[in-house]
């Protein structure tokens, strides 16, 4: 379903991402582990389209990406909910939710239906829904963030660092809920946190990223007991 | 009293014209994050346009007005294209740079189309009503009413349609509004499209009073400047209260004082405003 193909990314000078390739199929479940400054997030934005990459190439089910626009990649429904969230702080909750579904944009029915399951997920938005989303803390931010994601009714989802910032407490909350999400609504999730305890606890598969070379990658069960993993992300 | 009934009535129909024009300056500012310093002159060129389909085709007031509405809503569709989008990724001073070079493009342009001598388009309402002792005019009743009309539709546009919501959205948080499948450069050049065609109303409205001059654009254009600013930058309402405020500062000073000084009193209002409140009237502090 989705295929990165030796991929490297420049930002100015700087080569960020060297020669990564990752493959994901439908309905998986994966993790993107490495320290801060890794070059998650650089590879997640060049995923997305917001950075272009410099060689290398991005399918997704089948169509190359790595040239499109990122409207264009949002409506074949390859999403990012970014890190530092990006939301619209002086729109209300609403609205922020109702712009994620812009690519549905004239189906009210399919809208209201995503808005009414992002609520069943998120409670807190119900009850929020025309405060002004600056307004919220972190925890909630994270919460519109992913829900706003979710409008647009994503066939993969990419989550950058969804815990970072967060209390422990809600990061399980929000964890459990991101799995929930590929369980039950069959969305294909491609997680990246530095938080490796709650992503291989969750995720299926994982690849390690260390300065911006994919040095490492299998099923969770086995990075976990990987010496390095272990000393450098769990702390054990 | 009459005096003072008077300058006030007057200041709000300066007030009026200000606040279209600083509404869509601070459109445009709010989404592209660069000030579009050629607005004034986007403004002058509607009022040539307007004057040009009344001399030259002989349409009817409204109709003039409305084509040249539609062709500087068109312009500035251009003009965000042509001049602003390939700067997008390079440093600011460029975009200020290539602002510029549109403004005197602008000017040097009407100046060779319409010379340089004041033109009039013909009063549609010339009549005059007599009320509380003072006179107005019907055409500034209309530059008055106008302006709330179009104030009140846009302010429905912004808030209650998908399309004003995106304005608003790219304007708050560019790269999240791209990640949600919004198209951003379309959605700058149809906000260049609109802010354009505001400044069209305002000087289709207003050139029936005063003279078109291919240099009435660069003063008006300053004087948006100093609305946005006193107004907090992209601010909406901070606008529409700014254009009012600096309306009346001018009418009342001018009135009561002398009229040479009244843009003394303009900019000397900027200085002790923002000595005040660095960030303007409904500014926010920087985050």
């Amino acid at each position: 379903m989705f295929k990165l193909k030796q991929v490297h990314t420049n930002i100015g000078a700087l080569q960020i991402i060297q020669d990564v390739s990752i493959e994901i199929e439908k309905g998986e479940f994966v993790a993107l582990l490495g320290s801060n400054g890794a070059g998650k997030t650089t590879l997640f934005r060049t995923i997305a389209g917001v950075l272009k990459p410099k060689s290398g190439s991005v399918e997704f089910n089948g169509v190359p990406i790595h040239r499109l626009p990122v409207h264009k990649i949002v409506e074949l429904g390859l999403v990012l909910c970014p890190q530092g969230r990006q939301l619209f702080p002086q729109l209300s909750v609403q609205k922020n939710l109702l712009l994620g579904a812009f690519p549905l944009r004239g189906d009210k029915k399919r809208i209201q239906k995503n808005l009414d399951r992002v609520f069943a997920l998120f409670p807190i938005l119900k009850e929020r829904v025309n405060q002004q989303a600056g307004t919220f803390s972190g925890g909630e931010q994270q919460m519109l963030a992913i829900g706003r994601a979710l409008m647009g009714e994503p066939k993969m989802l990419l989550l950058d660092e969804p815990s970072v910032g967060l209390a422990p407490l809600i990061v399980k909350h929000i964890g459990d809920i991101i799995a929930n999400i590929n369980h039950e609504m069959d969305t294909t999730v491609f997680l990246s946190e530095q938080n490796a305890n709650m992503a291989l606890n969750i995720t299926q598969r994982g690849y390690v990223l260390e300065s911006g070379r994919c040095v490492l990658s299998g099923q969770c069960s086995d990075l976990k007991k990987d010496e390095k993993v272990r000393k450098a992300y769990i702390g054990a | 009293m009459e005096l003072l009934l008077q300058q006030i009535f007057n200041g709000i129909m300066f007030g009026s014209t200000y606040a279209i024009v600083a509404l869509g300056l601070t459109l445009v500012m709010g989404i592209l994050s660069i000030p579009n310093f050629a607005h004034g002159h986007l403004y002058m060129l509607g009022g040539y346009i307007t004057f040009f389909f009344i001399s030259a085709t002989g349409l009817g007031f409204w109709l003039s007005m409305l084509l040249s509405v539609i062709t500087l809503g068109l312009i500035g569709v251009l003009m965000e294209r042509m001049v602003y989008r390939p700067l997008t990724d390079q440093p600011h001073i460029n975009a200020f740079i290539a602002a510029i070079g549109a403004l005197l493009f602008l000017e040097a342009l009407a100046l060779v189309v319409w010379g340089p001598q004041g033109l009039r388009i013909p009063n549609p309402y010339p009549q005059n009503i007599q009320f509380l002792g003072i006179t107005m005019g019907l055409q500034r009743l209309l530059v008055i009413g106008g302006a709330a009309v179009l104030i009140l539709c846009l302010h429905l546009f912004m808030k209650k349609t998908l399309m004003g919501t995106t304005i608003e959205a790219v304007a708050q948080n560019r790269e999240g509004a791209m990640l949600n499948g919004i198209n951003v450069n379309r959605v700058s050049a149809i906000t260049f499209g609109i802010s354009s065609a505001t400044a069209a109303i305002a000087a289709s409205f207003l050139s029936p009073i005063f003279m078109l001059s291919p240099s009435m654009g660069a003063i008006l254009g300053m004087k948006a400047f100093i609305i946005v600013i006193l107004g907090g930058m992209g601010s909406i309402p901070g606008a529409i209260l700014g254009g009012y405020i600096l309306g009346l500062i001018e009418a009342l000073g001018g009135g009561y004082v002398s009229a040479a000084y009244k843009d003394v009193f303009a900019f000397g209002a900027l200085i002790v405003i923002l000595s005040f409140k660095p960030t303007g009237i409904f500014g926010k502090k920087e985050a």
